[in-house]
C-alpha cells in the first residue's frame, strides 16, 4: 500500500481546501468523496423497529425462567474423583435407573409446553431456531446433528402460546421452516413460521 | 415527521426509563437509519446488518439506565451496534456474502443511468470490503457518518491518534482498491 500525499489528507480532514491541491491529488480526493457519497446514498437494511419493540415490550425473564432456562441448555462438566468414589457413583446411577419413576417427563409449568424442532440442512455448520420467545437472538437454541445426516433438531420448553419463528443457519441464513403448519407475514416481505405451543395434559 | 426535531435525547431517555418504553421508538426512527446504513457497510450484508442491529437497539434498551450522558447518546448506540457487528464478523468466515445480497443483476429495462450506478456501487462496496475490519469501521464513523474524531473515539473506545492513523490507512487503501477495480 502506497501512502498518499499529506496534503490530500489534509483536505480531505477540512484543514486545507480542495482547490489548493495539485490536479492529480484533486482527482484521487474527487475519487474518495464520490465513493462516500454513494455509501452513503445506498439503500441499506429495512427497519427493524418493528422488531426491536416486539422484544422490548416482552416481560424480562423471571429469576425461575432463567434458571429453567440455564438448565436446559447443555453444559461441560467435569467431575475429579477416587476410584472407589466412582463405582459408588456408577452403582447410585444405576439404582435410580432399574427403579421406577414415580412421574414421566420433564417438570413443566402450566404455562410451559415442550417444542421439537426438526430441519434438513446438508452441510450446515450450525442451526439455531431464533423467534418471539427468545427475542429472536441466533445463538439462543442450537439445533443439534449427532449422527451427521443433515437433519438438525432441537427440542424446548417454551411458554405456551404462539410463537413465531425461523432457523439461522450458520450464523448467517435465516431460513423459514417449511415443515411449519402456519406461516405469517413478517411485515417487510418476508414470512415466518408459526408454532403453537400447548400445555401437556396432567 | 422529521425525527431530528421533538423531545431531546436526554427527554426521551428520562420518559423511557420512568415506564413509558414506547417512547424508545422515536430514539429508534431517530438514529435507525444512520446505525443500519453503517453496519451494512461494516458487514456487507443487509440481513446480518438488521440482526447487528435489532441485537444492538434491544441491548441499548436493556441497558439504557448505564447511558451516563442521554445527550451522547448517539456515540453510545454506535457503540454497542459497532460491538455487535464486531460479534458478528467474529462469527462467520470471511468473503461469506448471501446470494440474497449479491449485487442485483442487470435488468435489460434498467436506464443506462442506473446501470452505471450500481456498478460503481458494487465498486465500492467491494473496494471497502477489502479494507481490515478496524480501518473499515473508522472508514465509515468518520466520512459517512461525518463523526468526529472525539466521537468516534467515545463511539469506539480507541485513542485519537490511532483513530486518525485508521483513518489514513483506510483512505490509501481504498483509493488504491478503487484505482485497481477501475
Amino acid at each position: 500500500m502506497r501512502p498518499i500525499d499529506p496534503r490530500l489528507h489534509q483536505a480531505l480532514d477540512g484543514d486545507i481546501p480542495p482547490e489548493t491541491l495539485a490536479p492529480a491529488l484533486r482527482r484521487d480526493a474527487e475519487s474518495l468523496e464520490a465513493a462516500v457519497a454513494l455509501l452513503a446514498a445506498a439503500p441499506v437494511a429495512e427497519s427493524v423497529e418493528r422488531r426491536v419493540m416486539a422484544a422490548v415490550r416482552r416481560p424480562a425473564r423471571s429469576a425461575g425462567r432463567r434458571l429453567l432456562r440455564w438448565a436446559i441448555r447443555p453444559h461441560s462438566v467435569v467431575l475429579s474423583m477416587r476410584p472407589v468414589w466412582s463405582l459408588a457413583l456408577v452403582a447410585g446411577i444405576l439404582l435410580l435407573a432399574v427403579l421406577p419413576s414415580p412421574e414421566d417427563g420433564p417438570q413443566l409449568g402450566a404455562e410451559e409446553g415442550i417444542a421439537q424442532f426438526v430441519g434438513r440442512f446438508p452441510g450446515a455448520r450450525s442451526v439455531h431456531v431464533v423467534g418471539s420467545f427468545n427475542d429472536w437472538k441466533p445463538v439462543s437454541i442450537p439445533l443439534e446433528d449427532r449422527d451427521h445426516d443433515g437433519v438438525w433438531q432441537a427440542v424446548a420448553v417454551l411458554p405456551t402460546g404462539t410463537h413465531e419463528y425461523m432457523f439461522v443457519v450458520d450464523g448467517e441464513r435465516w431460513v423459514v421452516d417449511p415443515l411449519a403448519g402456519r406461516f405469517v407475514e413478517d411485515g417487510f416481505g418476508r414470512v415466518n413460521s408459526v408454532l403453537i405451543v400447548r400445555p401437556l395434559p396432567r | 415527521m422529521d425525527v431530528s426535531e421533538g423531545p431531546s435525547d436526554a427527554e426521551v431517555v428520562a420518559r423511557v426509563l420512568s415506564g413509558e418504553g414506547e417512547a424508545f421508538g422515536l430514539l429508534i426512527r431517530r438514529y435507525e437509519p444512520g446505525l443500519l446504513r453503517y453496519a451494512t457497510r461494516m458487514l456487507g450484508s443487509r440481513d446480518a446488518a438488521a440482526d447487528a442491529v435489532a441485537e444492538g437497539l434491544v441491548r441499548a434498551y436493556r441497558h439504557l439506565a448505564s447511558c451516563r450522558d442521554p445527550t451522547r447518546l448517539r456515540t453510545w448506540l454506535y457503540r454497542i451496534v459497532a460491538n455487535r457487528c464486531k460479534s458478528h464478523l467474529g462469527r462467520r468466515p470471511t468473503a461469506d456474502v448471501s446470494l440474497e445480497d449479491a449485487p442485483p443483476v442487470a435488468d435489460p429495462r434498467d436506464n443506462e443511468a442506473m446501470l452505471e450506478q450500481a456498478e460503481e456501487m458494487a465498486l465500492v462496496e467491494r473496494a471497502l470490503m477489502t479494507l481490515s475490519p478496524e480501518k473499515r469501521e473508522a472508514f465509515l464513523l468518520k466520512h459517512v457518518e461525518g463523526m468526529s474524531y472525539e466521537e468516534m473515539a467515545a463511539a469506539t473506545g480507541e485513542r485519537i491518534p490511532t483513530l486518525k492513523m485508521r483513518v489514513h490507512r483506510a483512505r490509501e487503501a481504498l483509493l488504491e482498491a478503487l484505482k485497481e477495480y477501475q
